[in-house]
Formats: C-alpha cells, structure tokens, sequence
C-alpha cells in the first residue's frame, strides 16, 4: 500500500466533506469555518503535487486572510440562520442539474485522459515547487502580469472604500 | 505516486459543487464562497499539471490565482455591504430591481 | 524511496499532537471537573449588571476597511517573499520592479488615508 495514495485519498474526501458542508450549511457561518477546512486540507493535497509554496500561500492568504474578510462581514451584517430557503424555481433546478451534469462529463472524459506524474531527477526534485524557482519565473518572464497585479490590487482597494464608505 | 488523473478528478467535482453552490444557495455570501471553490478548484488543476509536465509555470499561474481571488474577494464582498445598506437583504431572490 | 515530502513528517507529527490535544482537553477538563451548578451560576454574567440585548451585535464597517488594508498588504508580502529570495540574482532590475509594484500600492495606501476611511473617530 503506498503511502502517499492513503494521504491523497485521506484529504481528498476530507475536502469534499467540508467543501459538501460548505454548499449544505444553513448558517454563513458554518459554511465560512467549513470553508477554512477545505483551504487547509487542499494545502495538503498541494503539498502532494509538490507544490510546496503555493500550499505556503493557500494558508496564508486564503486560511488567513480571504477568510478573516469572510467572517468580518458576516458579523457585520449579523446573519443569523436564514429563515427559509430558496423557493426552488426553474433557474435554480436547472442549474443544480446541470452542474451535476458538468460533474459527469468532466469525470468520464478525465478519467479518459491517462496523466502520470513526470519523472524529475534529484536536480529538479530540488527546485520544483519552491520559493526561489517561482521567483525566477515571476520576477523575469511574468513581468507584466506581476505588476498589472498591482493595478488589481489598487482598484481592489479603491473600489471597495468607495462601495463599502460611501457615507463619508 | 499518485496518478494525476485522480486530482483532476478531485478538481473537477471540486468545481461542480462550487457551481452548484452558486446557482442554488441564495445568500449572496454563500455564493461568494462557492465562486471561492471555483477558484481553488481551477488551481488544483493548475498545480496538477504542473505535476505532469514537471515545470513551474503552473505555480506561477497559482500565485495570480490567488492574487485575484483577494481582489474579488475585497470588492465583492464591499458590494454586499453596499447592497445589504440600501436594501436590508443579502438574499439574492430580493435583489431584483435591475430585473424589470 | 526518498521523496520531496520527507521533510514534511516533523510538520505532521505537530498536527497530530496538536489536533489530539484540542480533543482530549476539553474532553478531559468536562469529564474530570467537578459540576455543581446552582441558579446564579449559570445565569448569564455581565460585571455584575443584569444582561441586556443579544450578544451578537452588528460591527462598523471602519472595521471592514481595515481587513480590506490587511488582505491587500498580505498579497504584496507573498509577493515580496519570491522576490526577497531572489534579490542577489534579480540585481538591479528586480529592485525597480518592486518599487513599482509598492509605490501602486502606496498610491491606493494615500488615498485611502485621504478619503478618511482610516479615521476611527468619524
């Protein structure tokens, strides 16, 4: 029995459990601390596919700060439960059926597609995934993308003063 | 080793809960964090294929992902408060003005 | 085989301890107290006045401008990190660069500051 595949099966069904209580919960709360859970247990699962950096930054930025945004508005809003849920219209059937339908026809072409990890040498198995290598790529050939995320970043924040503090 | 079919498998039903969550919850807030799994689900696949092919440009990709999943995630929800002070409601049934 | 994952047992060593101890704790603290509850015990306690109003009240939204500051200067740090490691390598170049991507953020810093949304008085 390989180790990594218990690991991988280990946190694959723990983040379609809490990504399941995610979408069923009735409390936004509930569904943001489950949400918390899916961030962490995808870290592991990214940390599986070598990725250790990203696995760094999914905790740090989604675990810590995405979601601390989450959970600030809701007790902003002071949502309690809601008292009902959504009448079940037209729209909202067909789009629950044709999400599970996506579901089927990604899975049966996926599982299709033969995909096997590559065969890294001890070189590459030393960078790949890591802070310096992403570095490299980020800070040389992705130069525009990286400072138009800046741009983002500043009409991000602009944007949302002007929404949220409209009353000044 | 792990076949990667198996984490696009995770990734894909991973994005189908995250749509289906969109299209059936009606707080706006829960909606907003099904596009999250979206978007977690959309770097799985990054990273996955990244695994394959052995080079980093997917996790460079993951990092842009996730920057911007911090700018919508900042201005989406200051859209909520917004909607939440001149209507009272974050239900996305009631917010149907635009709607003739 | 010797994998990249290897350094990752310490790592979860920790988490195993730490998610055994936050559920035998509180196990044991319930189960091992004493319990003699009486009707002013368990009353709700609010420094000695009678409790009024629900304890879930609605937040300011100044708050809201204040997470919204941290989430924007976090990414910029993620983003300083990858850049730190490669400083000597990047030279020059890299330095410009960072500068860029700071002062954009710098520009959104200002005008926050100046529109007042950091006033905590208003």
């Amino acid at each position: 029995m390989n180790v990594e595949l218990v690991l991988f099966g280990a946190f694959a069904l723990l983040t379609l459990l809490s990504a399941g209580l995610v979408i069923l919960a009735r409390s936004p709360i509930n569904s943001a601390m489950a949400l918390v859970s899916t961030f962490f247990f995808l870290a592991g699962i990214y940390v599986l596919l070598w990725a250790h950096t990203v696995a760094v930054v999914q905790v740090l930025v989604y675990a810590g700060a995405i979601m601390v945004l989450f959970l600030f508005v809701i007790m902003l809003l002071n949502l309690g439960e809601s008292a009902h849920r959504g009448k079940p219209t037209l729209s909202r059937i067909l789009g629950g059926a044709s999400a599970v339908g996506l579901l089927g026809v990604l899975g049966i072409t996926l599982s299709r597609v033969p995909a096997q990890p590559a065969n890294l040498g001890p070189q590459a198995q030393a960078t790949f995934g890591t802070m310096a290598s992403i570095g490299q790529s980020i800070f040389t050939q992705w130069l525009l993308p990286f400072e138009a995320v800046s741009l983002l970043l500043l009409v991000a924040m602009v944007g949302a003063v002007v929404v949220a503090k409209s009353r000044i | 080793m792990v076949p990667i079919t198996y984490y696009l498998l995770l990734a894909a039903a991973l994005f189908c809960m995250g749509m289906f969550g969109v299209l059936v919850r009606t707080n706006a807030l829960v909606v907003f964090m099904c596009v999250e799994l979206m978007l977690n689900a959309a770097n799985l696949t990054f990273l996955a294929f990244a695994r394959m092919h052995g080079d980093g440009i997917g996790h460079v990709s993951a990092f842009f992902v996730i920057a911007v999943a911090a700018a919508e995630a900042a201005i989406g929800l200051a859209i909520v408060i917004a909607v939440f002070r001149s209507r009272g409601t974050v239900n996305v049934d009631d917010i149907r003005t635009m709607k003739h | 085989m010797i994998t990249p994952l290897a350094p990752y047992l310490p790592l979860a060593v920790v988490l195993l301890l730490a998610g055994l101890m936050a559920m035998a704790i509180p196990q044991l603290t319930t189960r091992l107290g004493p319990k003699r509850p009486s009707a002013i015990k368990s009353s709700p306690f609010e420094a000695g006045s009678e409790s009024s109003g629900p304890a879930r009240q609605r937040f300011a939204v100044k708050f809201y401008v204040v997470a919204l500051l941290f989430i924007v200067f976090d990414v910029e740090a993620v983003f300083l990190y990858p850049w730190a490691v490669n400083f000597q390598a990047l030279g020059w170049f890299g330095y410009v660069e960072m500068l860029v991507f700071a002062a954009t953020l710098i520009v959104g810093l200002i005008y926050v500051w100046k529109k007042g949304a950091l006033d905590w008085e208003s």
